[in-house]
């Protein structure tokens, strides 16, 4: 019988050997430990969800102004936070939650607060609730009046009066209007029913603190002529329903962290 | 496997194997399978334990009541505002008064629904019906309205904003008499009010006319002021439109209505002013705002209505 020979095959010798299939033993030892892999693997994993339901847990069971105390829960909930606020706030406050003065939705880094005082309780109670939302536990005591649309206020009063905010601030003005101006903040109408004799605004209406020139809506002399001619009726939807109380912890927390970084202090009352 | 091999298999797992594999009976084991399986996923469905009751509660929340749970969010805002000072410096026994008020609440609330008060109440209904339009109107409010679309808006009812004129006026009656030939009768008294017009443009007083044609006043005006409204409240819409049209001293044509022939006799109009934009404002405002929340809650009820299954019993409509 002719045997046919291949030129490329070569003989085995030492030097040239042809490796061998594996072994029956190595398969099975290599079975073994990608099994033992896969469990340590799944014993890692459940330990993570145990370790996410435990701190899930304490979250929330934790009374709200102690959690910002705990960095361990702190780290865990801005990590929850920071993708929920994208999703669901970052259309309003942006995603660097410095806010939208054309929509007047509040910067939500600094320290200037318009309900409450900036406490995980307090921004856990807005994103609860909302502000105007229409439900009945809502922020909702007062809102900005249209003094000059409804015709309460004359065009110059209106003027008198940015003059006098402008005065407030420590910024440019026209002496004579802002005393005219200050006439009508404790006049009529009597701006101080909301936003306090000083000026200091009240956290519980939601009234701003005129003082702190910060400004929801702008604090250019027109945006401030706006604010008093149109009013403000700003409104923030309310999350209970739609986000768990975890989700709304962790929100609560995250923005307390942005906005309260290590050796600030909080102030009551933005501006509107 | 043949039932060659299986026959080697021992006891009743053999015989089943066999049975399972011979031609005839092998067609009808899937179903067979199949139906077991339905029949055990069914007896889970129906037999498996309720879901646990909760013992404990859980976190965010300051208790149970019947595995309702009250919210520690809610708990420490009754809390403070009850009290007035913030919640780390209230003491025990004030929040456990305000926790057992919460609970009672809570209590009386579910009590409301097993006796179900949304379909039996008329209160609970209308609170129910009026939350739902606040969360139509909120996001609405947050629309600051231009002056040109309030300048539209009084435009286009500036009927509305009008100061309330007065008017004393005489509301005389020939009453039609005579059920057989009443057309005959109301062409007599037609021709009678026309004569009585005359008269009365020409200087009569009324009581010539009361004395000559047989009119009586109608009692739907006691001949003093009245303001617009009240006047046509009871004049009616069409007396009420032609004596809007008279001046001072001024007598209308005869107006068949209802109950007769009517002459009218003003004695003195103020007539209804229209306010300017600039006076009307503040009303102008309110009322837009009312018209778009009205917008809003129709539109909310349109779509309400086209997600629903309405069916109206027969010879009724809506």
């Amino acid at each position: 019988m002719h045997q046919i020979t291949d030129p490329k095959h070569r003989p085995s010798s030492p030097g040239n050997r042809v490796r061998a299939p594996l072994g029956s033993r190595w398969r099975w030892t290599l079975a073994l430990a990608l099994a033992l892999l896969a469990g340590a693997a799944g014993v890692a994993a459940g330990r993570l969800r145990l370790e996410r339901a435990r701190l899930e847990y304490r979250l929330l069971a934790a009374m709200p102004e102690r959690v910002a105390s705990d960095p361990v829960l702190v780290r865990f909930a801005v990590a929850q936070g920071r993708a929920l606020f994208e999703h669901h706030c970052a259309a309003c406050h942006g995603s660097n939650m410095r806010g939208n003065r054309a929509i007047g939705a509040p910067d939500l880094t600094d320290s200037v607060w318009l309900y409450g005082d900036g406490s995980v309780y307090d921004i856990e109670r807005t994103v609860m609730y909302g502000i105007r939302s229409g439900r009945s536990k809502t922020h909702n005591v007062t809102d900005m009046p249209a003094f000059g649309q409804r015709g309460m206020l004359s065009d110059a009063q209106i003027r008198d009066l940015v003059q006098y905010l402008l005065k407030l601030n420590g910024r440019p003005h026209e002496g004579e209007s802002a005393e005219e101006g200050r006439a009508l903040f404790y006049g009529k109408p009597d701006c101080g029913d909301c936003h306090g004799s000083d000026a200091r605004g009240d956290s519980d209406y939601g009234a701003p603190d005129l003082t702190v020139n910060v400004w929801n809506n702008g604090g250019d002399p027109q945006s401030l002529y706006d604010s008093l001619y149109f009013g403000r009726h700003r409104m923030m939807p309310a999350w209970l329903g739609t986000l768990s109380l975890e989700q709304i912890r962790a929100l609560a927390v995250y923005v307390y962290s942005r906005s309260h970084p290590p050796g600030r202090t909080a102030t009551t009352g933005p501006t509107e | 496997m043949s039932p060659t091999m299986l026959a080697r298999r021992p006891g009743a797992l053999r015989r089943a194997l066999a049975v399972l594999a011979q031609r005839p009976a092998r067609s009808a084991a899937l179903p067979t399978c199949a139906v077991a399986l339905g029949l055990l996923v069914a007896a889970f469905g129906l037999f498996r334990p309720a879901p646990p009751r909760l013992t404990a509660v859980p976190p965010g929340y300051v208790a149970l009541v019947n595995q309702k749970g009250i919210l520690l969010s809610d708990f420490i805002a009754q809390t403070q505002s009850e009290t007035g000072a913030p919640f780390t410096e209230t003491t025990p026994s004030e929040r456990q008064r305000v926790l057992h008020e919460m609970v009672d609440e809570e209590l009386l609330v579910q009590r409301g629904l097993v006796l179900d008060l949304p379909e039996t109440t008329t209160e609970v209904r209308d609170i129910m019906a009026s939350a739902v339009n606040a969360q139509v109107d909120a996001p609405l409010a947050a629309i600051t309205p231009t002056d040109a679309e309030l300048h539209a808006f009084y435009d286009t009812h500036r009927a509305k904003y009008t100061t309330g004129g007065t008017m004393t006026v005489h509301d005389l009656v020939l009453h039609v008499g005579g059920y057989e030939d009443a057309d005959q009768s109301l062409a007599q008294a037609q021709t009678d009010a026309a004569d009585a017009v005359y008269q009365l443009r020409s200087g009569a007083s009324i009581d010539y006319v009361k004395e000559h044609y047989g009119f009586v006043d109608s009692g739907r005006v006691d001949n003093t002021e009245e303001l617009d409204f009240a006047a046509k409240l009871h004049l009616g819409a069409k007396l009420y439109e032609a004596a809007g049209m008279l001046s001072d001293g001024e007598v209308s044509d005869p107006i068949v209505d209802t109950d007769g022939v009517h002459v009218l006799v003003m004695d003195h109009r103020q007539p209804p002013n229209v306010a300017d934009f600039s006076t009307a404002r503040n009303q102008v405002y309110s009322d837009y705002r009312d018209a778009q929340n009205r917008r809003g809650r129709e539109q909310n009820l349109k779509i309400l209505r086209s997600e629903a299954q309405i069916l109206i019993a027969p010879g009724e409509s809506e």
